[in-house]
Protein backbone atom coordinates (compact mmCIF):
# COMPACT_ATOMS: atom_id res chain seq x y z
CA UNK A 1 0.00 0.00 0.00
CA UNK A 2 2.96 2.25 0.50
CA UNK A 3 4.06 1.83 -2.62
CA UNK A 4 0.23 3.14 -4.39
CA UNK A 5 1.00 6.07 -2.10
CA UNK A 6 4.27 6.85 -3.18
CA UNK A 7 3.44 6.55 -7.07
CA UNK A 8 0.91 9.48 -6.69
CA UNK A 9 2.97 12.55 -8.26
CA UNK A 10 3.10 15.46 -6.00
CA UNK A 11 5.80 17.80 -7.53
CA UNK A 12 4.96 21.15 -8.36
CA UNK A 13 7.18 23.63 -10.16
CA UNK A 14 8.99 26.52 -9.51
CA UNK A 15 6.87 29.42 -9.75
CA UNK A 16 4.21 27.01 -7.64
CA UNK A 17 6.20 26.58 -5.03
CA UNK A 18 6.83 29.96 -4.83
CA UNK A 19 2.84 30.62 -5.27
CA UNK A 20 1.56 27.63 -2.43
CA UNK A 21 4.48 29.24 0.18
CA UNK A 22 3.23 32.80 -0.17
CA UNK A 23 -0.18 31.37 0.09
CA UNK A 24 -0.08 29.62 3.52
CA UNK A 25 2.20 32.11 4.63
CA UNK A 26 -0.48 34.83 4.39
CA UNK A 27 -3.55 32.52 5.10
CA UNK A 28 -1.27 31.94 8.65
CA UNK A 29 -0.65 35.79 9.07
CA UNK A 30 -4.08 36.94 8.39
CA UNK A 31 -5.91 34.16 10.95
CA UNK A 32 -3.60 34.83 13.47
CA UNK A 33 -4.30 38.74 13.32
CA UNK A 34 -8.12 37.91 13.63
CA UNK A 35 -7.25 35.43 15.93
CA UNK A 36 -5.58 37.63 18.55
CA UNK A 37 -8.21 40.96 17.79
CA UNK A 38 -10.92 38.35 18.78
CA UNK A 39 -9.64 36.49 21.76
CA UNK A 40 -8.61 40.01 23.24
CA UNK A 41 -11.88 41.38 22.62
CA UNK A 42 -13.62 37.96 24.28
CA UNK A 43 -10.68 37.67 26.97
CA UNK A 44 -10.38 34.10 26.07
CA UNK A 45 -7.19 32.67 24.72
CA UNK A 46 -8.97 29.53 23.81
CA UNK A 47 -10.70 31.40 20.23
CA UNK A 48 -7.14 32.64 19.36
CA UNK A 49 -6.26 28.59 19.09
CA UNK A 50 -8.89 27.55 17.38
CA UNK A 51 -8.73 30.71 14.89
CA UNK A 52 -5.20 29.65 13.99
CA UNK A 53 -6.19 26.02 13.87
CA UNK A 54 -9.31 26.58 10.83
CA UNK A 55 -6.25 28.41 9.12
CA UNK A 56 -3.62 25.93 9.42
CA UNK A 57 -7.12 23.92 7.72
CA UNK A 58 -7.53 25.72 5.47
CA UNK A 59 -3.97 25.91 4.15
CA UNK A 60 -3.09 22.59 4.27
CA UNK A 61 -5.87 21.96 2.02
CA UNK A 62 -5.09 25.08 -0.44
CA UNK A 63 -1.14 23.93 -0.94
CA UNK A 64 -0.83 20.42 0.30
CA UNK A 65 -2.18 18.95 -2.37
CA UNK A 66 -1.03 19.79 -6.19
CA UNK A 67 -3.73 21.78 -7.45
CA UNK A 68 -3.10 22.35 -11.49
CA UNK A 69 -2.56 25.88 -10.48
CA UNK A 70 0.55 25.21 -9.75
CA UNK A 71 2.20 23.41 -12.60
CA UNK A 72 0.96 26.10 -15.32
CA UNK A 73 5.39 26.99 -15.19
CA UNK A 74 6.45 23.29 -15.69
CA UNK A 75 10.22 23.13 -16.63
CA UNK A 76 12.39 22.45 -19.89
CA UNK A 77 14.03 18.65 -19.53
CA UNK A 78 16.26 18.77 -22.51
CA UNK A 79 15.69 16.03 -24.74
CA UNK A 80 16.41 12.21 -23.77
CA UNK A 81 20.19 11.69 -25.01
CA UNK A 82 20.33 8.12 -27.11
CA UNK A 83 21.43 4.81 -24.98
CA UNK A 84 24.79 4.02 -26.33
CA UNK A 85 26.80 6.82 -25.88
CA UNK A 86 25.33 7.04 -21.95
CA UNK A 87 26.25 3.52 -21.59
CA UNK A 88 30.24 4.10 -22.27
CA UNK A 89 29.87 7.15 -19.86
CA UNK A 90 28.79 5.29 -16.94
CA UNK A 91 30.63 2.29 -17.03
CA UNK A 92 34.09 4.00 -16.41
CA UNK A 93 32.63 6.07 -13.66
CA UNK A 94 31.23 3.30 -11.90
CA UNK A 95 34.55 1.27 -11.96
CA UNK A 96 36.32 4.02 -10.32
CA UNK A 97 34.02 4.54 -7.70
CA UNK A 98 34.02 0.73 -6.52
CA UNK A 99 37.61 1.43 -6.35
CA UNK A 100 37.51 4.55 -3.74
CA UNK A 101 35.66 2.07 -1.48
CA UNK A 102 37.85 -0.02 -0.81
CA UNK B 1 8.86 22.33 -1.35
CA UNK B 2 8.57 19.23 -4.10
CA UNK B 3 6.87 17.01 -2.00
CA UNK B 4 3.92 16.64 0.35
CA UNK B 5 6.01 16.29 3.52
CA UNK B 6 8.30 19.26 2.96
CA UNK B 7 5.48 21.58 1.88
CA UNK B 8 3.77 20.14 5.65
CA UNK B 9 7.26 20.27 7.25
CA UNK B 10 6.86 24.50 6.15
CA UNK B 11 3.58 25.13 6.94
CA UNK B 12 3.72 23.27 10.40
CA UNK B 13 6.93 24.77 11.47
CA UNK B 14 5.82 28.61 10.30
CA UNK B 15 2.53 27.85 12.05
CA UNK B 16 3.94 27.00 15.43
CA UNK B 17 6.35 30.01 14.98
CA UNK B 18 3.26 32.54 14.92
CA UNK B 19 1.50 30.51 17.46
CA UNK B 20 4.28 31.35 19.53
CA UNK B 21 4.46 34.88 19.33
CA UNK B 22 0.86 35.14 19.60
CA UNK B 23 1.48 33.66 22.92
CA UNK B 24 4.14 36.40 23.52
CA UNK B 25 1.59 38.78 22.77
CA UNK B 26 -0.70 37.60 25.46
CA UNK B 27 1.58 37.89 27.55
CA UNK B 28 2.14 41.44 27.07
CA UNK B 29 -0.64 42.58 27.31
CA UNK B 30 -1.37 40.83 30.82
CA UNK B 31 2.22 41.43 32.07
CA UNK B 32 1.66 44.66 33.58
CA UNK B 33 -1.78 44.91 35.03
CA UNK B 34 -2.29 45.74 38.89
CA UNK B 35 -3.94 43.20 40.41
CA UNK B 36 -4.48 44.01 43.86
CA UNK B 37 -8.43 43.76 45.26
CA UNK B 38 -10.08 45.11 48.63
CA UNK B 39 -10.80 41.95 50.97
CA UNK B 40 -12.80 42.62 53.91
CA UNK B 41 -11.97 39.79 56.63
CA UNK B 42 -13.64 39.25 60.10
CA UNK B 43 -13.05 36.93 62.60
CA UNK B 44 -15.43 35.46 64.81
CA UNK B 45 -13.35 33.38 67.56
CA UNK B 46 -9.93 32.67 68.53
CA UNK B 47 -9.09 30.05 71.10
CA UNK B 48 -5.51 28.81 71.48
CA UNK B 49 -4.44 25.55 73.57
CA UNK B 50 -1.04 24.04 74.23
CA UNK B 51 0.07 20.47 73.04
CA UNK B 52 2.84 18.36 71.58
CA UNK B 53 4.23 19.33 68.32
CA UNK B 54 5.33 16.14 67.35
CA UNK B 55 6.82 17.36 64.18
CA UNK B 56 8.99 19.84 66.17
CA UNK B 57 11.57 19.67 69.29
CA UNK B 58 9.98 18.00 72.20
CA UNK B 59 8.51 21.03 74.33
CA UNK B 60 5.01 21.72 73.90
CA UNK B 61 4.32 24.41 71.84
CA UNK B 62 1.06 26.97 71.29
CA UNK B 63 -1.72 25.40 68.92
CA UNK B 64 -4.02 28.38 67.58
CA UNK B 65 -7.62 27.77 66.32
CA UNK B 66 -9.52 30.32 64.31
CA UNK B 67 -12.85 30.94 62.93
CA UNK B 68 -13.14 33.50 60.55
CA UNK B 69 -15.39 34.99 57.43
CA UNK B 70 -13.71 36.15 54.30
CA UNK B 71 -15.73 38.77 51.90
CA UNK B 72 -14.23 39.79 48.34
CA UNK B 73 -15.44 40.21 44.97
CA UNK B 74 -12.15 39.62 43.33
CA UNK B 75 -14.04 40.21 39.97
CA UNK B 76 -13.65 43.68 40.02
CA UNK B 77 -10.03 45.55 40.36
CA UNK B 78 -9.87 48.46 42.79
CA UNK B 79 -8.62 51.37 39.98
CA UNK B 80 -8.99 49.36 36.45
CA UNK B 81 -12.14 48.10 34.92
CA UNK B 82 -11.32 44.41 33.51
CA UNK B 83 -11.81 41.51 35.32
CA UNK B 84 -9.74 39.47 36.96
CA UNK B 85 -9.97 36.01 34.83
CA UNK B 86 -8.24 37.85 31.34
CA UNK B 87 -7.36 36.25 28.46
CA UNK B 88 -4.31 34.75 30.34
CA UNK B 89 -5.45 33.65 33.71
CA UNK B 90 -6.10 29.85 33.97
CA UNK B 91 -6.90 29.50 37.80
CA UNK B 92 -6.37 31.50 40.93
CA UNK B 93 -4.58 30.19 44.55
CA UNK B 94 -5.83 32.07 47.69
CA UNK B 95 -4.60 31.36 50.73
CA UNK B 96 -4.86 33.14 53.67
CA UNK B 97 -1.68 34.04 56.01
CA UNK B 98 -1.42 34.78 59.51
CA UNK B 99 2.09 36.96 60.53
CA UNK B 100 3.18 37.96 63.97
CA UNK B 101 6.21 38.26 66.00
CA UNK B 102 7.48 36.52 69.21
CA UNK B 103 10.27 36.51 71.63
CA UNK B 104 12.28 33.78 69.74
CA UNK B 105 11.68 34.79 66.08
CA UNK B 106 11.12 38.17 65.00
CA UNK B 107 8.87 36.71 61.60
CA UNK B 108 6.47 34.48 61.42
CA UNK B 109 3.87 33.72 58.14
CA UNK B 110 1.86 30.81 59.32
CA UNK B 111 -0.92 29.85 55.91
CA UNK B 112 -4.11 28.70 57.91
CA UNK B 113 -6.63 28.34 54.57
CA UNK B 114 -6.22 27.75 51.27
CA UNK B 115 -8.65 27.75 47.97
CA UNK B 116 -8.35 27.30 44.40
CA UNK B 117 -10.40 29.20 42.03
CA UNK B 118 -10.81 27.94 38.69
CA UNK B 119 -11.92 29.49 35.43
CA UNK B 120 -15.27 29.75 35.45
CA UNK B 121 -15.91 29.57 38.55
CA UNK B 122 -18.14 31.92 40.90
CA UNK B 123 -15.74 34.77 41.63
CA UNK B 124 -17.77 36.90 44.23
CA UNK B 125 -15.94 35.48 48.05
CA UNK B 126 -18.65 35.40 50.74
CA UNK B 127 -17.52 32.76 52.98
CA UNK B 128 -18.71 32.93 56.54
CA UNK B 129 -17.87 30.53 59.80
CA UNK B 130 -14.91 29.20 58.27
CA UNK B 131 -12.47 27.29 60.27
CA UNK B 132 -8.65 27.31 59.31
CA UNK B 133 -7.41 24.04 56.97
CA UNK B 134 -4.34 23.43 58.32
CA UNK B 135 -2.25 23.42 62.32
CA UNK B 136 -1.55 27.09 63.66
CA UNK B 137 1.55 25.76 65.43
CA UNK B 138 3.96 27.97 66.53
CA UNK B 139 7.40 27.35 67.40
CA UNK B 140 7.28 27.40 70.68
CA UNK B 141 5.27 29.43 73.37
CA UNK B 142 4.58 32.76 71.43
CA UNK B 143 1.11 32.78 70.79
CA UNK B 144 -0.20 33.40 73.78
CA UNK B 145 -1.16 36.78 74.81
CA UNK B 146 0.11 38.10 71.58
CA UNK B 147 -1.10 41.31 70.68
CA UNK B 148 -0.91 41.57 67.28
CA UNK B 149 -1.83 38.93 64.47
CA UNK B 150 -2.02 40.27 60.92
CA UNK B 151 -4.57 38.21 58.69
CA UNK B 152 -4.11 38.85 55.03
CA UNK B 153 -5.50 36.97 51.73
CA UNK B 154 -3.23 36.48 49.09
CA UNK B 155 -3.80 35.03 45.73
CA UNK B 156 -1.50 33.17 43.07
CA UNK B 157 -2.44 33.81 39.48
CA UNK B 158 -1.88 30.95 37.44
CA UNK B 159 -1.70 32.30 33.84
CA UNK B 160 -1.66 31.05 30.32
CA UNK B 161 1.31 32.18 29.39
CA UNK B 162 4.36 33.70 31.49
CA UNK B 163 5.32 34.71 35.03
CA UNK B 164 3.00 33.77 37.75
CA UNK B 165 2.37 36.90 40.02
CA UNK B 166 1.74 37.18 43.81
CA UNK B 167 -0.98 39.29 44.95
CA UNK B 168 -1.94 40.73 48.50
CA UNK B 169 -5.29 41.97 49.17
CA UNK B 170 -5.72 45.45 50.49
CA UNK B 171 -7.94 44.07 53.48
CA UNK B 172 -6.47 43.02 56.45
CA UNK B 173 -7.36 41.82 59.59
CA UNK B 174 -5.78 42.04 63.23
CA UNK B 175 -6.43 40.39 66.20
CA UNK B 176 -5.23 39.19 69.61
CA UNK B 177 -4.43 35.88 70.90
CA UNK B 178 -6.23 35.23 74.89
CA UNK B 179 -4.29 35.09 77.62
CA UNK B 180 -4.86 31.93 79.32
CA UNK B 181 -5.33 28.59 77.56
CA UNK B 182 -8.91 27.05 76.35
CA UNK B 183 -10.55 29.74 76.64
CA UNK B 184 -12.36 31.05 73.59
CA UNK B 185 -12.52 34.61 72.57
CA UNK B 186 -15.28 35.90 70.54
CA UNK B 187 -15.16 39.09 68.17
Amino acid sequence: MLSAFKSIPTHMDYKGQKLAEQIFQGIILVSAVIGFIYGFSIQQFGWTVYIMLAGFTISCLLTLPPWPVFRKNPLNWQPAVPETSGENRDKPQESQKKKKHK
Amino acid sequence: MNTVLSRANSLFAFSLSVMAALTFGCFITTAFKDRSVPVDIHVSKVMIKNVDDFTGPRERSDLGFVTFDISANILLIEKIATPIFDWNVKELFLYLTAEYTTKSNALNQVVLWDKIVLRGDNTKLNLRDVKSKYFFFDDGNGLRANKNITLTLSWNVVPNAGILPLVMGSGHKSLAFPETYETAKSY
